[in-house]
């Protein structure tokens, strides 16, 4: 059952943070909740404050521009990040992830910010936005500070924010040319979270892949940086051996658990299976990308 | 989208197979149905009950007085407020009477109800569970039927040596001579999962218990008539004043119609405090609590000549019966029973089953209760013989299949057959698929199902049906039956028998139902029983008031018998001279004047007598499934299907089609998707995340081609759908994955782990 | 904790509540404004059997605050219908018997009316299936349901036709 408290609704961001430094270590941010409401539902978070942010609409954008790349403010929710032309045009893998995101219902609702704060490392948006690396805009009564999304998680549902931040701003730095990501999860059923994800960039340069990003998510405590199969592609030519060393790397360096769903040793084997495939694909669509 | 044929059989009806719309349609689709979930009754209270965490204890003491104290709480009650009865829907067997719904003395399986709690407020009641103090004293637990088969188990009931709750013995020729015959034998293990009802509805119940000593119940079940005898017994009351109400119900598939803990809690909790008690389970107790499909252990030994004649099959199954009897003895024998459909057996069949107590959630019955895990292994195994034999399954299968007047020695007359028109049927459509591209294969499955057992387990040996039928004094209709719907339709398809025989039109009919203060007595919704069996009590109850309707019309009509008269589209007419006719609300205007407003009634019942062990009449069908492998990770998506169905005259077109793609997600899921680990008597999922339920994305399309038989035995020629095509599905895939790779899966749900594990082990062996 | 009044704006009629804000817009809409079309099926914001329609999106209510909802345009399975006239959707889940037991149905039609309304243009089967993909039936196997949103969508149910 969710406990008693006290709904605070701001008016504004600056309002919403002091509010934050006010109660910091006995509130909680609500925007979308969708993550939220069934954790305090559980019991594992009681907070003497809820304070609201959804009705900020100051902080529901997406905005583009070539300069500074994508920026997602704090309130937009997943559904207007997959029905973005923008996104669409620059950075589709942002939608095909979005389109896979649990159920139209939560993603009408739930935002992205909302998501990566809650630290799922089975949650979607943090092993895309790692591979085109991203960062998070923290704000508190004392400033911002901005963090690369790669250093957000320490440990498991654990984030770097300090009890009195919140994510204002997501941002995305323009894709480089001759750049793609591509994102998969394995899963049963369409809509469930994955049993493992893995979202790789490439960026070709004549026929060789210069640079590369290789994100796993369900595969570790916390989503990580694939290393070793990044090395891998590195200066390598494209080919179906090196994407198969790429995930016998990612195989190895990862430490996933073994539970009802999978063993340890399968959830290795879709690593490897899934790491392949999407840097073969990632390759592929960065060679045809402008 | 589906192509699907429905093959309309030779006579045409008025009402009967046409596109008609479901009675209860209107307040389904606007948000007026109340269901159980929605009742709320004056000054009710909200009830909640404490579970054990143990899988075995004894109960040493039970302390509530802290939980009473607590401002709000109105009752709080254990096993030692009741009367402790062992109950069990098998009454004529009292030793499988074992469940005491707040048990008193032992816990025998984590989520057993131990006390209740009924407060003003949901959250207070929660509460005041925590105040609960129990002393428990742990005992060992044992999990799976062939360890507690073992001398050093635990027991579990007193008396029940090795923990074997029930045996189980069908036999007929003589299977050593077959074996001793054979060209060929192959001897397989299975294991057959469990599965969750999954009802959209979760266990809900409202009592009221009053002063004048009657019981009021709101309850989401299958049948208003066993929930009102079963409480009689628990709460030392007669049945007549316990009334029995099951308003809308969201789905029981075979879960609820047995006493719960949601019903017992709140009447007992209801008598204590005098005022009405309402119990939901939340998702998580369904999940844990409310009892589940039998998981089993399957042996099965069979002897085939080399030209494919099925000549014997040996079978010896443990299910895993959990901690209480439950509906399990009957899913046992059916078990055995299905396990030789829909083959003749040419020198004998020989079946033993064990139902093995365990602490672990009780089992009992599901959608197919207990054919789905029969035919898991039979119709798996029966295609691995076709191919060691390398013979045809198509043909194999069709050669040894049940026709129509075929004898099943000892227990069943085959009155009517289609399965070898369902061959053609699934041939044509695997023609038609041509070619299929890589990674796909097409598994098949037979199988065949009861429509309704001829048992009961409680005050008569058969089963019976009951209906009355009232014409009012404009022509419409009130139909009173005792068959329950649950979604499946029962309302539609008795008042679509109703009006096809009376010769009103469908919306003249009201049906009644769910109430068993207004309802005839029928056993209710289980073992696809209604449209055969309610369906005939319908038809009769609509005849007899038919007939005396037609004896006002006879009387002025001239014609020389009452039977050339007939109704039909309210238009009573001369059958050989139809177009002589008159209005049917005219004539019942006259006819009730002349009874001086007597409403006409008709009367109708049902009771299978002298028609075997079973059933009366059995369905059939092939199914064929196309599924899709990615062998790197074992993922199994099913890309379409067709099922070759012979239901007898189908009578609900839309329930129909409904029904068929229903069972199919259903059994999909037992196929693929929905497993239940369970780790020391815990289950590991009991919730929607990790409970893997289908979803639109999954589902094929379900085409469906009907077989035009005729059912001697149905009203109409009709026999079940619905319950029958939960069997074949979790065999036509693991068929599909050995046709594609030769892999032999020999347990269900299939993970894709156990596919690419199978796929490793085979080329390790070819190596 | 203090209790906080509210305006809930349900199916075009305003309804002033005074409630607990950890109150779900779920339970606001049965418990307090007494519409029990909508149900419950989870605690795990899976089964959709609470899906209600927000200012145009399709949510589940079991997983939205109320007090969130103020100011907006709630629509829930008894606002489909206009002075007893069914809306295209309801009459397309009768003509394909699109329901069985019912109770996921008030969410299913949601779903399908906000996906109804927000589509321009063809859909693809695999969107219309993806529309529910948030809704769980354990009856119907969807495919009734998957056929009375593509009749709709296809101009069966349009002013002017029979």
């Amino acid at each position: 059952m969710i406990s008693d408290f006290r709904y605070l609704k701001p008016g504004s961001m600056k309002e919403a943070l002091q509010m934050l430094k006010e109660h910091e270590d006995e509130c909680k941010v609500i925007c979308g909740g969708q993550s939220l409401l069934v954790i305090m539902r559980q019991g594992l978070v009681s907070p003497e404050y809820v304070i609201s942010i959804k009705q900020l609409k100051d902080a529901n954008y997406l905005k583009y521009d070539a300069k500074e790349g994508l920026k997602i403010g704090a309130t937009c929710t997943h559904r207007t990040v997959e029905h973005s032309t923008m996104i669409r045009d620059k950075y589709p893998a942002l939608r095909e992830m979005e389109e896979k995101l649990a159920s139209i219902q939560v993603r009408n609702w739930g935002t992205v910010a909302g998501n990566l704060a809650h630290g799922d490392p089975a949650g979607d948006p943090a092993p895309v936005l790692i591979a085109m690396n991203a960062s998070v805009k923290l704000g508190s009564v004392s400033g911002e500070r901005v963090v690369p999304l790669e250093e957000f998680y320490p440990d498991l549902f654990e984030t770097v924010m300090n009890h009195d931040e919140l994510i204002v701003e997501i941002k995305v730095p323009p894709r480089p040319a001759k750049t793609a990501t591509k994102y998969q999860k394995f899963n049963l059923l369409d809509s469930d979270m994955g049993l493992i994800g893995v979202a790789v960039t490439v960026t070709v340069d004549g026929d060789k892949c210069k640079d590369a990003r290789v994100v796993l998510g369900s595969a570790a405590p916390t989503v990580i940086r694939a290393r070793a199969a990044e090395k891998v592609l590195i200066g390598a030519k494209p080919s179906d051996s090196v994407f198969e060393k790429a995930g016998e790397a990612a195989a190895a360096e990862c430490s996933p658990v073994s539970d009802i769903h999978a063993s340890e040793e399968y959830r290795r084997h879709l690593v490897k299976i899934l790491t392949k495939r999407m840097a073969k694909a990632a390759c592929e669509q960065a060679k045809i990308s402008g | 989208m589906n192509r699907y044929t429905v093959i309309n059989p030779h006579t045409k009806f008025t009402v009967i197979n046409t596109h008609v719309h479901n009675v209860d349609g209107i307040a389904k689709v606007t948000g007026r149905a109340t269901y159980t979930f929605d009742v709320v009754l004056p000054g009710m209270l909200y009830g909640k009950i404490l579970r054990s965490p143990h899988a075995h204890a004894k109960i040493k003491s039970i302390d509530y007085s802290k939980a009473m104290a607590l401002h709000g709480v109105k009752a709080v009650a254990t096993g030692k407020d009741t009367l402790g009865a062992k109950q069990g829907i098998w009454r004529r067997y009292k030793d499988l009477c074992d469940e005491q719904l707040l048990t008193v003395d032992k816990v025998r399986y984590i989520g057993e109800p131990v006390a209740a709690v009924a407060a003003v407020t949901e959250e207070i009641a929660e509460k005041a569970l925590e105040l609960i103090e129990v002393d428990y004293e742990v005992l060992e637990g044992v999990y799976e039927p062939l360890d507690a088969i073992k001398k050093e188990a635990p027991e579990i009931h007193e008396g029940f040596e090795r923990n074997i709750n029930v045996t189980r013995h069908i036999e007929w020729g003589d299977v050593d001579e077959g074996f001793a015959e054979a060209d060929y034998i192959r001897e397989d293990w299975f294991r057959c999962g469990g599965q969750a009802h999954m009802c959209m509805e979760t266990r809900a119940a409202v009592s009221s218990y009053t002063p004048d000593g009657k019981l009021t119940i709101y309850h989401s079940n299958q049948s208003p008539y066993y929930m009102q005898g079963l409480m009689a017994g628990v709460m030392g009351m007669r049945e007549g004043d316990i009334r029995v109400i099951s308003p809308y119900v969201g789905g029981g598939f075979g879960g609820k119609f047995e006493l719960d803990g949601a019903i017992f809690a709140t009447a007992v909790l209801s008598k204590k405090c005098m005022r009405p008690v309402k119990i939901v389970f939340t998702r998580e107790e369904d999940f844990i609590a409310s009892k589940r499909r039998t998981p089993m252990f399957y042996y099965s030994r069979t002897g085939v000549k080399k030209d494919g004649t099925l000549l014997c099959r040996e079978a010896k199954v443990f299910t895993n019966g959990g901690a209480y009897t439950g509906m399990g003895a009957t899913a046992l024998y059916l078990t055995g029973f299905f396990h030789s459909f829909p083959y003749v057996w040419q020198k004998g069949y020989r079946y033993d089953g064990y139902r093995v107590y365990t602490n672990t959630l009780p089992s009992t019955s599901m959608r197919g209760f207990g054919a789905p895990q029969a035919m898991w292994c039979s119709e798996q195994q029966i295609e691995w013989i076709a191919a060691d034999l390398k013979l045809d399954p198509i043909e194999m299968r069709r050669k040894n299949s049940h026709y129509e007047g075929y004898e099943v020695p000892g227990q069943a007359t085959i009155a009517s057959c289609g399965i070898n028109q369902c061959y053609d049927e699934i041939k044509k459509w695997i023609a038609s698929k041509g070619k299929l591209p890589k990674g796909h294969a097409i598994g098949l499955s037979a199988c065949g199902f009861m429509s309704g057992g001829i048992f009961n387990w409680f005050d008569t040996p058969y089963s019976f049906s009951s209906a009355v039928v009232t014409i009012n004094m404009d022509g419409t209709v009130e139909l009173n039956v005792g068959a329950q719907d649950i979604g499946q339709g029962s309302n539609t398809t008795m008042a679509i028998i109703c009006a096809e025989t009376l010769g009103c039109k469908i919306e003249d009919v009201k049906v009644h139902s769910g109430d068993t203060d207004y309802n005839p007595a029928d056993l209710g919704a289980w073992g696809s029983r209604q449209t055969l069996m309610s369906g005939n009590a319908v038809k009769r109850a609509a005849e007899d008031a038919k007939k005396q309707l037609l004896e006002f019309a006879y009387a002025q009509s001239g014609l020389n018998i009452i039977y050339d008269l007939d109704i039909k589209d309210r238009w009573v007419h001369s059958i050989s001279r139809p177009e002589r006719g008159s209005d049917y609300v005219d004539l019942v205007r006259k006819a009730l004047r002349g009874k001086s407003g007597q409403r006409i009634m008709g009367r109708g019942f049902y009771t299978p007598y002298r028609k075997g062990m079973i059933s009366p009449a059995y369905s059939y069908m092939l199914q064929g499934v196309e599924v899709e492998v990615d062998e790197e990770t074992g993922k199994i998506r099913l890309c379409d299907s067709m099922t070759a169905h012979d239901c007898g005259q189908p009578i609900n077109h839309l329930g129909l089609i409904g029904q068929l793609e229903g069972a199919f997600s259903m059994a999909a899921g037992y196929g693929y998707l929905e497993y239940m680990p369970y780790e020391d008597g815990k289950l590991m999922n009991p919730n929607l995340v990790d409970y893997h339920m289908i979803r639109a994305p999954e589902m094929p399309p379900a085409n469906i081609a009907e077989i035009d038989t005729y059912e001697p035995e149905g009203p109409y020629g009709a026999k079940e759908a619905g319950e029958g095509l939960t069997n074949p599905t979790a065999a036509a895939i693991g068929n599909a994955l050995f046709k594609l790779y030769g892999i032999q899966m020999k347990e269900c749900p299939i993970k894709p782990e156990m596919v690419v594990n199978a796929l490793k082990e085979k080329k390790a062996k070819g190596k | 904790m203090e209790k906080k009044t509210l305006t809930l704006n349900v199916n075009n009629q305003d309804y002033e509540l005074y409630i607990n804000p950890k109150t779900l817009l779920v339970e606001a809409i049965r418990d307090h404004i007494g519409l029990t079309g909508t149900k419950r099926g989870c605690d795990t914001v899976s089964c959709g059997a609470c899906t209600v329609v927000v200012d145009g999106l399709a949510v589940k209510a079991c997983s939205v605050l109320a007090m969130q909802c103020e100011g907006m345009k709630i629509l829930t399975s008894e606002g489909l219908e206009v002075n007893g006239n069914l809306a295209p959707i309801q009459k397309a889940f009768l003509d394909e018997g699109a329901f069985q037991c019912g109770f996921c149905t008030s969410g299913m039609l949601m779903s399908a009316s906000a996906f109804i309304k927000e589509t321009k243009g063809k859909v693809t089967e695999m969107q219309i299936r993806e529309s529910i993909e948030g809704n769980i039936c354990r009856c119907t196997g969807y495919n009734s349901i998957v056929r009375a949103i593509d009749a709709v969508l296809k101009g069966k149910y349009a002013e002017g036709k029979k």
